[in-house]
C-alpha cells in the first residue's frame, strides 16, 4: 500500500473551508422552525437557603412561554460526572452551593424577552456565609456543602514509595516551599449553547457544544428521568472546549426547558454567566521539600496539595491523581510521600482543564528543583540531568508506562535552540534571566478504567460510489480530530481527503468512545477506525482477488484504484469495486472496538523541554520574554501544521497562566467577570522569538506511531517563565500570575541597585491568589 | 419601545428594517438578517469575534446600534468570498493553519482585510498591533500571522 501519501501531510484541515468563510454552524447559529430561548436564573449569592421563588410577574411578562422552578422538573433533579449531587435547579428549602447554581429558568419567545423576565423572577433568599477557601473549609465545625463529605472533604489521594524517612536521613541538603496556583478560566471563545426539541416521536434531540455526548446523554437521563432511548445528544462544532465543555455545562438545564414549555429552545450563556458556570482549574497550595546529597542525587520528596474542588465533585479525583503524579516529573526518584485533598468551598467550581492537575505540580516541582539547586550551589540544568529517568526505565509513579526517547536528546536540542545567553545592554535596569525546565506529561492508552479500558469505537463506512463515511464519537474542539480521522481513512483506501466524510460526536450514531479528554482521541479512535478499516480492506480485496482472478496478498490500493501489484495497468476503481461489493452483498460497515492490551493501570506518556530567555526591567517591572522553546517528543506526527498548532496555541495558554490570568473570587463573588479583568494572552503578548520542534520517535502502540500531544502542550512554559524570572532578578516567584507589581515590590525589597527603592509595594504574592 | 426605519447594507445587498434601536448591529446581523458567520464571544466589546466591517474599517458590531450602521456598508465574513472564490487570506487561513476551533476566524479574517488594504506590507509588529483587539484561546496567534505575512509579500 502506498504509504505516507497524506500521513505526516500538513492537509488542510476538512473543516477549514466552512470556518474561514463563517458557513459552519455553531450551536448558536442554529435555528428551528418555532424555536424559542431560554435564560437561566443564577443565584446571586454563593451560599443561601432558597426561601421562596415567585415567579408570577415572570410568567405574565410579554413573550413569556413558561418559567420554570425545581416543581416542574420530572426526575430527580440530580446529576453529576462521578456523584450525582449536582441539582438542575436549587428547589425551595435547600441552598445554594456557588453563584453558578441555578434556582429558576425562562424560556420565552425573544433572548431578549427572556432575560427581562429572568430578571422578574423574584427569589426570596436567608444569605449564609459562605467557605471561601479550603483551609477554612477544612477547619472543624465548617458547614458542610455535602452531608456525606467529612470535613468538606472531596476526595484525597496518598502515594508512597520506598521510605522518605531514611531518604531524608541519607541528604546531606533539604530544601521546602509552598507554591500558589490560581483558578484559570479556559476562555473559549465560544460561550455555551445549545438548542433541544422533542420530535413527534417523544424522542428529545440536543445540539450542543460539548466533549462527552455520551456522558450528556448520561445526565439528561439520570435528572430527567428520559429513557435512554429516547435521548439523542449530537455535539456540534466546538468554539474552544479545554476541559470547560468536558462535563455537561447547559444540557440538562436546556433538555429541561424544551421539556418542560414543549417547544424548541436555544440557550446560550453570555460571557459573565459563562465565568461564572462552568468549572475551572482547580486552585492549588502545594508544599513541596526536597532532600538531596552534595553531588545532587535527589533521595527522597515530600509534598502535600491542596486544592479547591469548589462546590461539586466532578473530575477532582482524576485531576489529583495527575498532580500527584506531576510531582514527581521526569526524573529518579527513590523516596516518595505525596498526599493530596481537593476541599469543598463556595467558590467558583474546579474540574477538567488542559491538564488536568499537571500544570499545578510542573510549577512546584520546577521551581522547587531550582530552589535545591541554589542551595546547593549547583547549575539548575545539571541538576535536572543528574536526576533523569533513563531511557526504558519506568518512572516512579505506577501509572506511567516505558520511556523510549531520551531526555538527553531534548536537552541537545533545546540548547541548540537557545544558543548562547544573551546579554543585557550596558547601563540598562534590564536583567536577564534563563531556564530549562522538563516534563513528563501524559496521555490516555485506553489503559485507564474510568477513560477507555472498557473500549472505544469507531465505525466506517464504504458506499457504493466509494464515499467513506466515518462515525467517530469524540468532538471536534479544534484540536483536529476530524481531520486525522479522514487522513487515516484515506490513507488506509488510498483515496484522496475529499472522498472521506467524518462526523463526529453524536450518540446514536457514533459506537461509544469515551470523552474529548485526556489526549486520547487520535490514540483511542485512530486504532478503533484502523480495526473497521483492516476487516474493510479484507473484504475489498477478497473481492477485487476474485474479480481479478488473482490473490489477495497480490493487491493493493493506490491512487483510488485496487492494483496488481507490478501490474498497474490491471486495476478496479475504487468506486466500481465498491459498487460491486454493494450488488453482491458484502458487508460494508464495520464498527472497529479498541481495547488497550495494557493489563496495568498506566497511561501513555511523553517527554518534553521548554526554556527561556526573559528580559526583566528592574525599575519598572516589566517582563519581555526574548525567546521561548519547546521540544517535545511527538511520536509519529499525522499533521505538522496542526499538531505546531497544538504546541504554539498550549505554550500561550501557559504563558497567561504564568504572567496574567487569575479569576480572581472574593467571598465567593467574581471580581473577573469579563475579558477586561481576566486577561487573556493577545498577538501582543508573544514572546520576541518563539519556536517549537517535534521529535517523531514512533510510538508503539498508537496508529501509525501516533500519540496525543493535546495537553503536553501546556504543561512547561509556566515554570520555564517563572525560573527564567527568578534567575534574572534572583527573586524566588512561589505564586502566579506574577506581575510588574510583584516584581517590583521584590526588586525595591531588596534594593538593588538601579531599582527605585521608595515606598514599599502593599502587594504581596500570596495575596493575589 | 417605538421601532425606528432604517435601511442597512450588508455585503452588497439593501435592506430595509424597522428595529428598536438600542439593538446591536450583531444581533440585528445574527437574528435578523440570519448572517451567523459573525460571532458573539462577549458582546462587551473585548474579545473582537464579532468583527466587521464598517465601511471598510474594523469595528466590534457588539458596540455598533444597528441604528447607527443606517445609511453605511457593512461587510461579514459571507460577503469576503465572491462568487465561491475564496479572499486570499482565507485561503492563506487554510494553508496555514491558522484556524482551529474556528470561532476567531472571522473576525481575523476581516481585521486583515483592513489591516493589509491600510499597510499592504505590515511588519510582524505591526500585525501585532491590528490583531491585538482579536482574541485567540486555540492557536497562540503563530500561524495566525504566518497566514497574514504570506499574504503580504505577496507569496499568494
Amino acid at each position: 500500500m502506498t504509504h505516507g501519501s497524506i500521513i505526516g501531510k500538513s492537509v488542510p484541515r476538512v473543516d477549514a473551508r466552512g470556518k474561514v468563510t463563517g458557513q459552519t454552524k455553531y450551536a448558536g447559529d442554529i435555528q428551528l422552525p418555532g424555536m424559542h430561548h431560554g435564560k437561566i436564573v443564577f443565584s446571586p449569592h454563593p451560599r443561601a437557603r432558597v426561601i421562596e421563588i415567585d415567579c408570577r410577574a415572570a410568567q405574565a411578562m410579554p413573550g413569556v412561554t413558561k418559567v420554570i422552578t425545581a416543581r416542574d422538573l420530572p426526575g430527580s433533579n440530580r446529576y453529576g460526572y462521578d456523584v450525582a449531587h449536582r441539582p438542575v435547579l436549587v428547589p425551595e428549602g435547600e441552598e445554594t452551593r456557588y453563584i453558578g447554581d441555578a434556582v429558576a429558568m425562562v424560556v420565552a419567545t425573544s433572548e431578549e424577552l427572556a432575560s427581562l423576565a429572568a430578571a422578574a423572577v423574584a427569589v426570596r433568599y436567608e444569605v449564609l456565609a459562605p467557605l471561601t477557601s479550603p483551609r477554612q473549609a477544612m477547619e472543624a465545625g465548617a458547614y458542610l456543602l455535602h452531608a456525606a463529605a467529612a470535613g468538606n472533604r472531596c476526595c484525597q489521594r496518598e502515594f508512597v514509595h520506598g521510605d522518605v524517612a531514611v531518604g531524608f536521613g541519607a541528604a546531606e541538603v533539604v530544601v521546602e516551599h509552598t507554591y500558589f496556583t490560581p483558578r484559570q478560566e479556559q476562555a473559549f471563545l465560544e460561550p455555551e449553547a445549545g438548542v433541544a426539541y422533542r420530535d413527534d416521536a417523544g424522542v428529545l434531540h440536543v445540539l450542543s457544544c460539548l466533549q462527552d455526548p455520551y456522558g450528556v446523554a448520561e445526565d439528561i437521563h439520570l435528572a430527567l428521568a428520559i429513557p435512554k432511548s429516547r435521548i439523542h445528544v449530537k455535539g456540534t462544532p466546538v468554539g474552544g472546549g479545554f476541559g470547560g465543555k468536558l462535563n455537561t455545562t447547559i444540557q440538562v438545564h436546556l433538555a429541561a426547558m424544551a421539556c418542560v414549555a414543549e417547544v424548541p429552545v436555544r440557550l446560550v450563556l453570555d460571557r459573565a454567566e459563562s465565568f461564572i458556570f462552568h468549572p475551572k482549574r482547580h486552585p492549588t497550595e502545594i508544599r513541596l521539600k526536597l532532600g538531596a546529597g552534595r553531588d545532587g542525587t535527589i533521595h527522597a520528596l515530600e509534598g502535600t496539595v491542596i486544592a479547591d474542588a469548589g462546590p461539586y465533585s466532578g473530575r477532582s479525583p482524576e485531576v489529583l491523581g495527575l498532580t500527584m503524579s506531576g510531582l514527581l516529573g521526569p526524573y529518579r526518584i527513590p523516596n516518595v510521600l505525596t498526599r493530596a485533598e481537593a476541599i469543598y468551598t463556595n467558590n467558583l467550581d474546579s474540574g477538567a482543564f488542559r491538564g488536568f492537575g499537571a500544570p499545578q505540580a510542573a510549577i512546584a516541582r520546577e521551581c522547587v528543583l531550582d530552589k535545591l539547586a541554589r542551595a546547593l550551589a549547583m547549575d539548575p540544568l545539571e541538576l535536572r540531568r543528574r536526576n533523569f529517568i533513563q531511557p526504558g526505565s519506568r518512572p516512579t509513579s505506577p501509572m506511567l508506562g516505558d520511556s523510549p526517547v531520551s531526555l538527553e536528546l531534548l536537552t541537545k536540542r533545546i540548547l541548540a535552540h537557545m544558543g548562547p545567553r544573551p546579554i543585557a545592554p550596558k547601563n540598562s535596569t534590564k536583567r536577564i534571566g534563563r531556564s530549562i525546565c522538563f516534563d513528563m506529561p501524559v496521555f490516555d492508552v485506553g489503559a485507564i478504567p474510568v477513560l477507555g479500558k472498557s473500549g472505544v469505537g469507531a465505525t466506517v463506512e464504504v458506499h457504493s460510489d466509494g464515499g467513506v463515511s466515518v462515525y467517530a464519537g469524540g468532538t471536534e474542539l479544534g484540536q483536529g480530530i476530524t481531520t486525522v480521522l479522514a487522513q487515516m481513512a484515506a490513507e488506509q483506501f488510498a483515496l484522496p481527503l475529499e472522498r472521506i466524510r467524518v462526523d463526529m460526536g453524536d450518540n446514536w450514531t457514533s459506537p461509544r468512545a469515551g470523552r474529548t479528554s485526556a489526549s486520547r482521541l487520535t490514540f483511542g479512535l485512530g486504532n478503533a477506525l484502523l480495526l473497521a478499516t483492516g476487516r474493510l480492506r479484507q473484504t475489498l480485496l477478497a473481492r477485487a482477488a476474485q474479480m481479478l482472478e488473482v490473490a489477495a496478498e497480490d493487491l493493493l490500493f493506490e491512487d483510488a484504484e485496487v492494483r496488481i501489484k507490478g501490474v498497474p495497468a490491471k486495476a478496479l476503481a475504487f468506486a466500481d469495486l465498491a459498487q460491486v461489493c454493494w450488488d453482491r452483498g458484502d458487508q460494508l460497515r464495520q464498527e472497529g472496538w479498541f481495547r488497550s492490551a495494557e493489563d496495568r493501570y498506566m497511561y501513555g506518556h511523553t517527554f518534553m523541554a521548554a526554556a527561556a530567555d526573559v528580559a526583566v526591567d528592574i525599575a519598572t517591572g516589566e517582563i519581555e520574554i526574548l525567546k521561548l522553546a519547546n521540544v517535545l517528543d511527538m511520536g509519529k506526527v499525522l499533521n505538522p501544521a496542526m499538531a505546531f498548532g497544538q504546541l504554539y496555541g498550549g505554550a500561550i495558554q501557559s504563558l497567561g497562566y504564568g504572567l496574567m490570568e487569575n479569576m480572581v473570587t472574593v467571598d465567593g463573588q467574581l471580581k473577573t467577570p469579563s475579558f477586561a479583568e481576566y486577561a487573556i494572552p493577545t498577538a501582543l503578548d508573544l514572546p520576541r522569538e518563539f519556536l517549537a520542534e517535534g521529535i517523531e520517535t514512533p510510538y508503539p502502540t498508537g496508529p501509525y506511531g501516533a500519540k496525543g500531544i493535546g495537553e503536553a502542550a501546556l504543561n512547561c512554559t509556566t515554570p520555564t517563565l517563572l525560573n527564567a524570572i527568578a534567575d534574572a532578578v534572583g527573586v524566588e516567584v512561589d505564586a502566579i500570575p506574577v506581575a510588574q507589581e510583584h516584581i517590583l515590590a521584590a526588586v525595591r525589597k531588596q534594593n538593588l541597585p538601579g531599582s527605585r527603592a521608595q515606598t514599599e509595594s502593599k502587594w504581596t504574592q500570596k495575596e493575589i491568589v | 419601545m417605538t421601532r425606528q426605519s432604517l435601511g442597512l447594507k450588508v455585503n452588497g445587498t439593501s435592506h430595509a428594517l424597522e428595529l428598536e434601536p438600542h439593538r446591536s448591529l450583531l444581533n440585528v446581523l445574527r437574528e435578523d438578517l440570519g448572517l451567523t458567520g459573525t460571532k458573539k464571544g462577549c458582546h462587551s466589546g473585548h474579545c473582537g469575534a464579532c468583527t466587521v466591517l464598517l465601511d471598510g474599517a474594523p469595528v466590534n458590531a457588539c458596540m455598533v446600534l444597528a441604528v447607527q450602521a443606517d445609511g453605511h456598508e457593512v461587510t461579514t465574513i459571507e460577503g469576503v468570498a465572491v462568487d465561491g472564490q475564496l479572499h486570499p487570506l482565507q485561503e492563506a487561513f487554510i494553508e496555514y493553519g491558522a484556524s482551529q476551533c474556528g470561532y476567531c476566524t472571522p473576525g481575523m479574517v476581516l481585521n486583515s482585510i483592513a489591516l493589509l488594504r491600510e499597510t499592504p506590507r505590515p511588519t510582524r509588529s505591526e500585525i501585532q498591533e491590528a490583531l491585538a483587539g482579536n482574541l485567540c484561546r486555540c492557536t497562540g496567534y503563530v500561524q495566525i500571522i504566518e497566514a497574514i505575512q504570506s499574504v503580504a509579500n505577496g507569496s499568494k
